[in-house]
């Protein structure tokens, strides 16, 4: 079997090119550099898709390419061990698409030409994808981390306006998330009596000798907060806009595109699963914050009236949706939680490339100071508009099924039904705000000056290098909108897995209502 | 005759003690400081012999020599410091040497 | 399947898709797409059509196929194609004005500089009708509904450099938005009331037990009616839409985007309960008189046979509460027709005068532009329900019906008439009679051929569509049946008579009081002369748009600001720098302890050592 070790490789080199990219700092040639980078951020990309066909959703292990490596900490229970299953395969295909378009768009745009910029953003993609496909949690955690500390530095050496501060914020923000889920997880593995520090063995230690509630109820509260303050969950959001504000394009698309889905990620593949006493104990807080989220993020964003500012202040109106999809602790719920954070990854990554691209025509961020981009470049236009539109959950894009699928889901019992109305009242407060958007930058007519300039070719519509960047992530949107399956179909096959999430009264209701529509047909 | 029990022993070297206590906690200059904290260390080494003597075991008379080597390297050492103090300070009263104030 | 089936589905696909490729390869072509796209939409405009009629050709009994597009848990979701004969007359109709709409387009947008975003909407739109058409189910049916919104924005913001068409573009779509919030809830809470979302298993699911109904769940689903249609109150979208271009008033907010409300209705009539539909029919009656009362105070052409248009779609969506869909189907048949023909016509008449819409700046036109101001009339005359023509046979079937239902909603909707022929004859008197009232109007010339002779074939259809002998058998098998019913009532003849001579007397009062008021030509609005405020009360359009005005200025924008404030104030600033700053206060009291001073060190040793003692004491 070859999968495993493409997966073991498809970490190692980005690491190993971020790393000649740390020392040959000056020594590289241009040449040689933009090939390093080439394949090291298309490897992944490779690997992942080759990966994806050769997945097996009729396997009857709980996961697929199973590696266990050595690693000298045995006595800990600590293993290389990696493997995917289909919670975490999706999320693998996002994590190198968002980092090709990423690391492509920092290798050949000029604003920064800095090697160290690219190896760590290098080493953050390696982090990335080897988080999604460790089986074990220290590494899980530990790649997490890996990816985790480029993002200060990077915010803090090449930020925007006012870095320091906001790296400082971020930092402390994000290593407290960290940190109270690490002390979660440990003392999950402490209490469990499992014999190593990964999921399989968690979930069968759990399986044969289930914790007490009011454990669980402690220990989720931990994961809870911990991952909850990674995501951005409401009222712990205040480091992502301004974070996102003033982190370089490269790292604002991995961040929020892949990074910032740990959290979610976490909650779905360890916290639910394991601790199912837990999670229904503090679902009604999942849902409720979750729909802060929606509500009252939404509502700031309405009065956004910077671009960057306004995307990152949805892109946590969006998460808010996970978190409600999370609260229903339902197959249906947790499907389109996934389904939701492929999609949300993807555009939002998507929005802030056009956001800098838009910045490079306008020279500002300013909502109010741009118009007539449909005029000067029809090109980028077009694609910021459907993007937006897009994220607002257009159908055709991934956007809609995460959506509709975690709506429906909330209406599965009477309990959570009452959060549908409410949640749903997200769709109208983001057409509102993305087409704000849309019509103060494309339409309306540029100023005489900006004009003057596309005249006279010193500004053009897009590059073939933001073409090619935003396309990937694009074309990957309209991929998963048209054929859900490509990820339903994997996700499927893992959450059926878990019994955390059986209500029997509702399926077997649901069920006899099919029977009984198959039986008209037949007749 | 008055028996000299344990209990003398010891009420002198309390007092001895608290002596050498107040003058490190109330005097200001270093000197004296250090010489009520060999005030202490020595109600210590009495203290130490007396129990020796009362429980008819060698085990505090080995001690209080080893108090005692130690004290004298430590006059040594420290009358060495406060001799450098004074030749960069000028002075050698506590309340001002306070460079430590946060 | 066998081969029959087979040509079937890729009968029904190449109709789906092939606008769908036609927008396609539009927007790839670069930048030869402006040349191009009158091309290639024509061409998939004429394989629609052929393909049509290919399938009506072919088509017996209804045409099913589905596969699993979504998969999670017990849950799925279906990918599904359902064809039956309203389907199948919603496409013809479709179909034929499409086609006509693009042929006029033609020469209308000849000189546009952005003719391939036009063409490529134009094609995607009738890529997402079609899908709503074909849908069968209700989420495929809200995919394709949201598609056609897209498209409906994307088209109405056309000319993006004014303002006009930003501001309208944006409000359709988050107007629609709003009804759909509703409809998606009606969606989510039918698949788990009933276990499914098919539209043929409801009916079978519910003509097994009638008590399933909610009415709950109907209220729900209408809401994307109302928004779709623009019912009262989610009407405010329509008349600004008309910042399009004329052809996509003609084609999506006048014949088929805004109908298929109507036809969603039609869908899922099984599943709405009394109540909902008599609310429905209430609804329509009040949409029909309110929007026939603000159609007389408005000044510009488009936005007059806008307000047609809502009053018309009232006059289905009434006929339906009352229990005929058949009858609200063919209205909108019959609607399609003559509205796209008048929208064309005034889109001829709007070219010809060089972009002018202001009615009180034409005049005279008749002369001038015979063909295209005769088929204007052909079209009002359908519209007002003159004997003979399309629009008198559904219209006398809905006031039937009505009378047969309920006598309010009859009244109402007679009332309703006489406002249609009296706005429809003041724009036809100010517009085509007296003489010109401008420069442009003086110098208006017939348009050239390929912008009439849709007008013609259209004002073919508008006048003839209406003899439903003449459909093809496989057609309009629903609409003939609530005809029957309504030509075997006991009173038939009784009633018919009556009808007509009311509907009659409508149109001929109100196009005579119209030509009293304005039949001489007139620069200015009689009416707003002599009732200054009713007129203003109308233009103003009952003040409803002002509503949301407020709404947006006064309610939306102060709480979403407020909530920013909070979140960057009380949240980011005074909670998080609180606890930064209670950190530094708790920091800076310690550093009051390190006073640097050896004795006080000494003290708190000692004092830390009695602690210490007094813990090894168990004292504390």
């Amino acid at each position: 079997m070859i999968y495993p070790y493409l997966l073991l490789s498809s970490i190692i080199i980005p690491f190993s090119v971020g790393v000649l990219f740390l020392i040959l700092v000056k020594d590289m040639e241009a040449l040689l550099a933009r090939f390093l980078g080439i394949f090291g951020a298309s490897f992944p990309f490779i690997c992942a898709w080759v990966i994806y066909f050769n997945y097996d959703t009729n396997n009857l292990d709980a996961y697929n390419f199973e590696l266990i490596l050595p690693t000298g900490l045995e006595s800990l229970g600590i293993y290389l061990h990696l493997g995917l299953n289909g919670l975490s395969l999706p999320l693998l295909l996002l994590a190198t698409t968002v980092g090709l378009s990423a690391i492509i768009y920092t290798l050949f745009s000029k604003a920064i030409g800095n090697n160290i910029y690219v190896g760590l953003l290098f080493i953050m993609f390696s982090g990335l994808i080897g988080t999604f496909s460790s089986v074990d949690l220290f590494f899980f955690y530990f790649f997490h981390e890996l990816a985790l500390i480029p993002t200060f530095i990077i915010v803090m050496l090449w930020g925007g306006v006012d870095r320091h501060a906001i790296a400082l914020e971020m930092t402390i923000y994000l290593t407290i998330g960290a940190l109270l889920s690490l002390i979660g997880l440990i003392s999950l593995y402490q209490t469990s009596g499992a014999e190593a520090f990964n999921m399989i063995e968690l979930k069968m230690a759990l399986a044969s000798q289930p914790l007490s509630e009011l454990f669980q109820t402690n220990i989720f509260a931990l994961l809870f907060f911990g991952f909850g303050i990674l995501v951005s969950l409401f009222p712990f959001h205040s480091w992502a806009p301004k974070g996102y504000y003033a982190a370089p394009t490269g790292v604002a698309m991995m961040h929020a595109g892949v990074l910032k889905k740990f959290g979610l990620y976490g909650l779905l593949q360890i916290a639910i699963p394991l601790l199912p006493l837990g999670a229904s104990n503090w679902a009604s807080w999942l849902l409720v914050l979750g729909l802060c989220n929606i509500l009252l993020i939404g509502l700031v964003t309405l009065a956004q009236k910077d671009l960057k500012k306004m995307v990152g202040y949805s892109s946590i109106m969006h998460m808010g949706y996970a978190f409600i999809g999370l609260g229903t602790l339902s197959i249906l719920g947790s499907g389109g939680v996934l389904i939701l954070l492929v999609a949300h990854g993807l555009s939002v990554a998507l929005l802030f490339l056009l956001s800098t691209c838009i910045y490079h025509r306008f020279k500002t961020f300013n909502m109010e100071k741009m118009g007539g981009l449909g005029v000067i470049a029809p090109n980028l236009s077009v694609l910021f508009g459907l993007s937006i539109l897009a994220s607002i959950g257009l159908p055709g894009f991934a956007n809609f099924w995460g959506e509709f699928v975690i709506f429906t889901a909330l209406a599965e019992s009477d309990l959570t039904q009452g959060f549908l109305y409410l949640a749903v009242i997200g769709i109208i407060i983001s057409a509102i705000y993305g087409l704000k958007a849309i019509a103060l930058i494309v339409f309306g007519v540029p100023s005489e000056v900006l004009k003057e300039k596309f005249h006279n070719g010193s500004l053009r519509d897009m590059s073939y290098l933001e073409i090619f960047c935003s396309i990937i992530l694009f074309a990957s949107l309209l991929l998963y909108g048209i054929f859900p399956k490509v990820l339903s179909d994997p996700i499927n096959e893992s959450l059926s897995k878990y019994n955390a999430f059986i209500s029997t009264s509702v399926e077997s209701r649901l069920l006899n209502n099919l029977n009984l529509k198959l039986d008209t047909y037949n007749e | 005759m008055v028996l000299i029990g344990i209990n003398e022993f010891i009420y002198v070297a309390s007092i001895l003690f608290l002596i050498g206590l107040l003058g490190v906690l109330l005097r200001r200059n270093t000197i004296v400081i250090f010489m009520s904290i060999e005030l202490m260390l020595n109600a210590i080494n009495l203290a130490l012999v007396a129990f020796s003597r009362f429980n008819n075991s060698m085990d505090g008379s080995i001690f209080v020599f080893f108090i005692m080597t130690v004290a004298a390297a430590e006059v040594a050492l420290g009358l060495a410091i406060i001799v450098m103090l004074y030749r960069q300070r000028q002075t050698i009263l506590v309340n001002e040497l306070k460079q430590l104030n946060g | 399947m066998d081969n029959q089936i087979m040509d079937l589905l890729f009968n029904l696909l190449g109709i789906l898709f092939l606008p769908f490729f036609c927008s396609l390869i539009i927007v790839f072509s670069g930048q030869i797409r402006n040349t191009v796209a009158p091309f290639f939409s024509l061409l998939s405009g004429l394989g629609s059509l052929f393909l049509t009629f290919l399938l009506i050709k072919e088509f017996s009994e209804p045409i099913r196929f589905s596969w699993d597009w979504i998969a999670l848990g017990v849950h799925k979701f279906y990918i599904g194609f359902f064809i039956d004969s309203v389907g199948l007359t919603m496409l013809a109709m479709i179909a034929i004005v499409a086609f006509a709409i693009t042929i006029f387009s033609i020469a209308y947008m000849s000189k546009d500089d952005s003719k391939g975003r036009f063409f490529a909407g134009l094609s995607f739109f009738l890529f997402s009708m079609i899908g709503i058409i074909f849908a069968d189910n209700l989420i495929m049916i809200f995919l394709f509904w949201e598609l056609v919104g897209f498209s409906s924005y994307l088209l109405i913001g056309h000319y993006f450099r004014r303002d006009d068409a930003k501001d309208a573009s944006q409000k359709a779509f988050i107007v629609n938005r709003v009804g759909d919030y509703g409809f998606l809830i009606g969606i989510i809470l039918t698949y788990w009331h009933f276990g499914t979302t098919n539209l043929e298993a409801l009916a079978i699911l519910i003509g097994a037990d009638v008590s399933l109904i909610s009415s709950g769940i109907g209220f729900f689903l209408i809401c994307g009616f109302i928004g779709k249609s623009a019912q009262f109150p989610l009407h405010v979208w329509l008349p600004d839409a008309m910042a399009g271009p004329t052809p996509v008033s003609a084609l999506i907010h006048a014949a088929t985007m805004v109908a298929a409300g109507i036809y969603l209705l039609i869908r899922v009539q099984f599943m709405l309960s009394f109540e909902v539909m008599s609310f429905i029919s209430y609804l329509g009656t009040f949409v029909a008189l309110f929007a026939g009362f603000c159609a007389f105070a408005q000044s510009d052409i488009k936005r007059v046979l806008a307000y047609s248009t809502l009053s018309q779609l009232g006059y289905m969506s009434a006929i339906f509460g009352l229990g005929f869909p058949g009858i609200a189907l063919f209205h909108l048949i019959t609607h399609a027709f003559f509205k796209a023909l008048l929208f064309l016509g005034a889109g001829s008449v709007i070219h010809a005068c060089h972009h002018e819409q202001c009615i009180f700046k034409m005049g005279g036109l008749l002369k001038r532009m015979p063909i295209t101001s005769l088929t204007f009339i052909i079209g009002t005359l359908a519209l007002c329900g003159v004997y003979g023509l399309s629009g008198f046979y559904s219209k006398d079937a809905i006031l039937i019906g009505a009378h047969d239902a309920n006598n309010l909603v009859f009244y109402g909707l007679v009332f309703a008439a006489l406002l249609t022929s009296g706005y429809m004859g003041r724009l036809i008197w100010i517009v085509f009679f007296g003489s010109p009232n401008s420069q442009a109007a003086k110098n208006a010339k017939e348009v050239n051929i390929i912008m009439y002779l849709p007008l013609v074939v259209l004002s073919f259809f508008a006048i003839f569509v209406g003899f439903t002998n003449l459909w093809p058998a496989q057609l309009g098998a629903t609409i003939l049946f609530d005809l029957d019913y309504l030509h075997h009532l006991v009173n038939y003849k009784v009633l018919h008579n009556k009808v007509l001579i009311l509907g009659s007397g409508a149109w001929i009062l109100g196009l005579t009081m119209a030509f009293l008021f304005y039949g001489r030509g007139t620069k200015f609005d009689q009416l707003e002369k002599q009732l200054p405020h009713i007129y203003s009360l109308l233009k103003r359009r009952l003040w409803v748009d002002e509503l949301y005005a407020v709404y947006l200025d006064k309610v939306q924008k102060p709480i979403a600001e407020s909530f920013s404030f909070l979140d960057e104030m009380v949240l980011r600033g005074f909670i998080v720098r609180g606890c930064a700053g209670l950190i530094g206060i708790i920091g800076a009291s310690l550093r009051l302890l390190q006073v640097g001073r050896l004795d006080n060190y000494v003290i708190w040793f000692f004092i830390g050592l009695i602690a210490f003692w007094l813990y090894g004491l168990n004292m504390f």
